[in-house]
């Protein structure tokens, strides 16, 4: 039997099939996709760094009174052991080999003389045996060093180490092969160079270890500069190494990114700290070791956006869910209203009701499992990691497809007979009324929860379950509500439509009626909305925040930041320069203060100047402040100073000032955490000179390349709000989150659509009835028409509106489970809302709810096809 | 009840006529209804379909069932196949009382003891099945083991045979209907109940779609109830009771008399109780209302309209 019904509703079914098909495969695919977009986005931000950050290493100071490490077996015997304590999280991530290697060397070496030449100053010269090195290295001068000897000068016997070095050292130390280096503060050893190397492969991420290895790191200190290289050595010359030339062990473990996920991240980062501790325990005699590595760092800022991306896809997809059950609902109960007269005659003529309810149900089974089958499957093609969600999901919207005939046939043929009678009306059951108060209780009790008790664990970088339930019951409760409310507005619309234009009242009488409420439409198209809505605040809010903090990051258009003063020339070219509209001279400086000579951050600006230079931007500057006291500087100091009252100040010029008021941080001109002291630009002259800046603002588009190339003084930085936004949007994570929204949008408007089609399609027997009747009466075609979108379109914008109401009230129930900051740099505090956007988007997909409802309305059907329609249904 | 007589007390009388009585009420009757009452009631809103209604069929019977639309016809036929449920009183079919089975009893009862045919053609047949398939249908839902060969001497019987591999589409309304019949049959019921058989169908079908229903009754031995507005057929059976109101309110019987004309004579139905519904045309014409005067003569009773009795004494 049922696949004689399949046979025979073949088209319903096919609906019900694709949209089966098409929930599971968004459904499987979605959560796939995204926990990849997240392990791509781990991934960058590991690439981020060098291997030096993200491997682990385990350091061990030589103790002058602990044996030294004389053997590379000790060496290796200790890596294996390191090697077998990592916590088992960590064991899948450390690989061997990679960039994992071990050694030994000396930091900050000085070539205290040489042998049989002349001695030059600034030289330092580290000493490095490192496992594998010599592997990565190719001798184009000399030879790689022999074994260690000794030499005697001047009547001493000195140890002779031969070494290899990077072959630019050769020209810019002055060295050659055979030139002997004495080294220490007592020149207590000799270092003959055997041998220039290059690097066979200067990408290498071994060398993010061994830095010193691969150039010649030029210093400058003061007006002098300083030259540091390290040397490669032979195993032999660990016998001779002493501690007292500041002597490193280092074991690196090298850390396989590619094994790090988005999923093991945080037990990843765990599992360091605990590696961390464990190493702390161990002791070697007097000195300890310690755990190098930035991985928990980087891990932790990355699942800090990964738990604000978690949820606010996890919403996104509950409302998916949501709406890919309420559309695959609207076609299974399409079908069963199909299936209805014959699954009845059957019931009536002796089915058991399980076995009609069965039957039912197993024609929207075959219908929609094998198409949800089919969907999962497919959604294998889409690369990325099985996630729970992934399995969890698909079966909703098939379970929907199965169990609303089931429920749905139960119900209605419990009785074998269910006759309405016309003459009796129907009155809602108190008992229906209850169990709608009690969701709608529920949802807000869940909202108030959520935002008093906030979220399990924040720092998880796993959103709670909860809060996907949240919205989703709230978004229930929001469309129950709108199913109470809206014939309230209609009937008001009806009244005020006045009975003269026919189509109008007909159709806001249909409408409020209730023949063609269908809750389902609603709960298809409310939620739809909402999550696009929700989408495009919080992509909105990103991009605000984001644009905020590139202001913040900068303090204008551009900054330009020099270590000396900047000539009043260079100023003057950059205010020529076009684009450039206005230059603000800015002097910043430290000064100790007060009792306890602490140090403050003096910055002298014309604040009424920056004020208007800022106007029009996110950066609010305060107001200069007012009045002067005799000799004293009226200034603004940081809330921590305001006690100080009067104090003086040593920078720019020794000068006493006065708290006018307090600032609570000069975005871009000093450091958030630093105490401040704004003082008026005029205070900032050398004694007897003119005002000097050490910065200038800029207002006006100039590109950092003209700006830099306008200052022309060395040791500048340039700093550009569009280069801040450009390094703030490139973040990895937030084209993940951007891209779920325009995704997840993209399919709910689909849905949407499909939903009004499916609702029209569902109650075209009896609108074809009443338009049938209307026709005979003298209705023409194009009233009927627009009667038809007159009675679907208040369903459509009431449903729009509340959903756009919902959609802009969700950050606000989410909001704790949504922190921005990690996507804008900084703190954010609060979640800018713009409406704009949100509107235009929900008008938008009213609009073209409405226009599908027309364009079902308009597709040609006969009217006679029609009358034949209204008489056999 | 002479009072010179022994001293017999009234209840001592009252007891004596108890155990005198005769045969209970319908015993022995193969349908029985009485006093049935159906209430529809939803949201607090009372429609009575049904307000006391009597009827006593025997088995065999071939009866048609007429009234006006809303009489509580239609509903009467639902609650005798078993589809509705009545509010109060008593309905007895085949032995099994109807408001006193369980939704299991029903099922049962419905697979084996009634068929019954609806008024929209459409509605008794699948339109994806065959005449065949259709008649086997409740045979496979009462979980019996299919014979072809009963479905198609079913079918032969009502004079579809031909039809038997067609679906409804490819069949008539007339031919449709009579296999709905066959539909009805399919479980060997002992009652077939049959709402408007006719209602779609032009005069000449109808007479054959009614002879199909006589042929089940004939041939099978079948019980057949037939609601109807079809004059045709009303004349074509022993038995024809009115409803008014939701009451039985007329009979009329039809008898061949030796001369081979059909005679047909109408009665008012007259209730256990003793209540009596006057044909409406027979009041109004003599603008009885509220109260009208009953006298007792020899061989029957008089009715006076109120004011005219009083004003004769």
């Amino acid at each position: 039997m049922p696949f004689t019904l399949l046979r025979a509703h073949r088209g319903t079914a096919a609906v019900l099939a694709v949209l089966a098909f098409s929930a599971a495969l968004l459904l499987a695919a979605l959560p796939r996709a995204f926990e990849r977009a997240y392990d791509g986005a781990l991934g960058r931000v590991l690439a981020g760094g060098g291997a030096d950050l993200t491997d682990l290493t385990v350091e061990l100071r030589a103790h002058p009174l602990d044996p030294p490490l004389t053997d590379p077996g000790q060496f290796a015997a200790f890596d294996a052991r390191v090697r077998k304590a990592l916590p088992p999280a960590l064991r899948t991530v450390v690989v061997p080999g990679g960039t994992g290697h071990h050694g030994a060397w000396t930091y900050g070496t000085p070539v205290t003389g040489r042998v049989g030449e002349r001695m030059w100053t600034g030289q330092f010269f580290d000493l490095a045996w490192l496992t594998g090195a010599d592997r990565r290295v190719r001798y184009v001068e000399g030879a790689a060093p022999g074994p260690a000897g000794h030499v005697t000068l001047g009547g001493r016997d000195v140890v002779r180490y031969d070494v290899g070095v990077i072959r630019e050292a050769a020209s810019m130390m002055g060295l050659r092969v055979g030139t002997t280096l004495l080294l220490g503060p007592k020149g207590a050893l000799a270092a003959r160079v055997t041998g220039f190397y290059e690097l066979t492969d200067p990408k290498d991420p071994f060398w993010d270890h061994n830095r010193g290895v691969t150039h010649v790191d030029v210093r400058h200190v003061g007006t002098s500069d300083q030259f540091w290289v390290t040397a490669l050595t032979g195993p032999d010359a660990l016998r001779f190494l002493k501690p007292d030339l500041d002597l490193r062990y280092t074991w690196v473990l090298g850390v396989d990114r590619t094994a790090l996920t988005a999923g093991t991240a945080g037990d990843a980062a765990a599992a360091v700290d605990r590696y961390d501790r464990l190493l702390a325990g161990w002791s070697s005699g007097h000195s300890s070791y310690t755990l190098h590595t930035s991985l928990p760092l980087m891990l932790g800022g990355f699942l800090k956006q990964l738990a604000t991306a978690g949820t606010l896809v996890l919403v996104v997809l509950g409302g998916l869910v949501l709406v890919a059950v309420g559309v695959v609902a609207l076609a299974a109960r399409l079908l069963t209203d199909r299936m209805a007269p014959a699954l009845s005659l059957m019931r009536a003529r002796g089915g058991g009701l399980a076995r009609v309810a069965a039957t039912g149900a197993a024609v929207a089974a075959l219908a929609a499992v094998p198409a949800a089958l089919l969907g999962y499957a497919a959604a294998f093609l889409v690369p990325g990691p099985l996630t729970p969600a992934a399995v969890l999901g698909p079966p909703v919207p098939a379970l929907a497809a199965v169990a609303y005939p089931a429920v749905r046939l139960a119900l209605t043929l419990r009785r074998p007979l269910r006759e309405r009678r016309a003459d009796v009306a129907a009155r809602p059951s108190p008992r229906r009324v209850v169990a709608e108060v009690t969701v709608v209780v529920l949802a807000l009790a869940g909202a108030y929860l959520l935002r008093t008790r906030g979220l399990a664990d924040p720092s998880s970088g796993r959103a709670d379950p909860f809060l996907m339930a949240v919205p989703a019951a709230l978004t229930v409760a929001a469309a129950l509500v709108t199913l109470r409310l809206y014939p309230y507005p209609l009937r008001l619309a009806l009244r005020l439509a006045g009975r003269r234009r026919v189509v109008a009242f007909l159709g806001l009488a249909r409408a409020s009626g209730g023949g063609t409420a269908a809750p389902l439409p609603v709960l298809v198209l409310l939620p739809a909305l909402a999550v696009a809505v929700f989408g495009s605040v919080v992509s909105g809010a990103i991009g605000e925040t984001q644009q905020a903090a590139a202001w913040r990051q900068v303090g204008a258009s551009a900054r330009i930041e020099a270590e000396t003063d900047i000539p009043p020339a260079a100023a003057a070219r950059v205010r020529a320069l076009p684009g450039v509209e206005e230059v603000l001279p800015v002097a910043e400086g430290v000064t100790h203060i007060g009792p306890g000579y602490r140090a403050v951050r003096v910055v002298a600006v014309d604040l009424a100047a920056y004020r208007r230079m800022t106007g029009g931007t996110p950066l609010t500057v305060p107001a200069p402040p007012d009045g002067t006291s005799g000799s004293a500087v009226p200034a603004l100091v940081s809330p921590s100073l305001a006690g100080l009252g009067t104090f003086e100040i040593g920078w720019p010029v020794r000068r006493t000032v006065v708290a006018r008021g307090t600032v609570g941080g000069l975005p871009g001109l000093a450091p958030a955490a630093d105490e401040i002291v704004v003082v008026p630009y005029s205070v900032a002259t050398r004694t007897g000179t003119a005002p000097f800046a050490t910065m200038l603002l800029v207002r006006g588009d100039a590109s950092r390349a003209a700006l830099t190339a306008a200052v022309d003084t060395p040791q500048t930085l340039v700093v550009t709000v569009a280069d801040a936004f450009g390094s703030i949007t490139g973040g990895p994570m937030t084209g993940v989150v951007l891209a779920a929204f325009a995704v997840v949008t993209a399919a709910l408007a689909a849905y949407a659509l499909v939903a009004v089609v499916l609702a029209l399609v569902a109650g075209a027997a009896d609108r074809a009835r009443a338009l049938a009747y209307l026709r005979t009466l003298g209705l023409s075609r194009r009233q009927a028409r627009g009667l038809t979108v007159v009675e679907i379109a208040p369903l459509i914008v009431l449903a729009s509106l509340a959903g756009l109401l919902l959609g802009l009230a969700l950050p606000a129930a989410v909001a704790p489970g949504v922190d921005l900051s990690p996507y804008a740099g900084q703190p954010v505090e609060g979640f800018p809302i713009t409406v704009g956007t949100p509107a235009l988007l929900a008008g938008g997909l009213a609009a073209a709810a409405v226009l599908g409802a027309l364009a079902y309305a308009t597709a040609g059907r006969a009217v006679t096809g029609v009358l034949r329609l209204g008489e056999s249904a | 009840m002479s009072s010179g007589e022994a001293p017999v007390t009234e209840l001592e009388e009252l007891e004596e006529r108890a155990r005198r009585a005769g045969p209970a009420f319908g015993e022995g009757a193969h349908i029985l209804c009485d006093n049935l009452v159906r209430i529809y009631k939803t949201g607090g809103v009372e429609v009575v379909a049904l307000q006391g209604l009597d009827l006593l069929i025997d088995r065999g019977e071939l009866v048609a069932i007429v009234g006006p639309s809303g009489s509580g016809k239609s509903t009467l036929l639902n609650v005798l196949s078993g589809l509705d449920l009545p509010t109060a009183g008593v309905a007895r079919v085949a032995g099994m009382d109807l408001l006193a089975m369980s939704a299991k009893d029903r099922l049962r009862y419905r697979r084996s003891i009634v068929g019954f045919t609806w008024q929209q053609t459409a509605r008794n047949l699948l339109p994806y099945l065959t005449a065949r398939e259709n008649v086997l249908l409740p045979v496979r839902l009462a979980g019996r083991r299919e014979h072809r060969g009963h479905a198609d001497e079913l079918l032969e019987l009502l004079g579809v045979g031909a039809c038997a591999g067609r679906t409804p589409m490819e069949m008539s309304g007339g031919q449709q209907q009579r296999v709905a019949i066959a539909v009805a049959l399919a479980n060997r019921p002992e009652v077939v109940l049959a709402d408007e058989p006719t209602g779609e169908l032009d005069s000449e079908t109808s007479e054959e779609v009614f002879g199909a229903l006589r042929a089940a009754n004939r041939e099978l031995g079948v019980t057949v109830i037939v609601v109807t507005h079809d004059p045709l057929v009303a004349t074509q059976v022993d038995r024809t009771v009115g409803i008014r109101d939701g009451r039985t309110s007329s009979e009329t019987l039809r008898r061949t008399s030796t001369e081979g004309e059909v005679i047909a004579e109408e009665y008012a139905v007259l209730d256990r109780v003793g209540r009596l519904q006057l044909p409406r045309d027979f009041t109004s014409a003599l603008n009885m209302e509220r109260r009208v005067r009953l006298e007792l003569e020899r061989d029957h009773i008089g009715v006076w309209p109120a004011g005219q009795g009083d004003g004769d004494e």
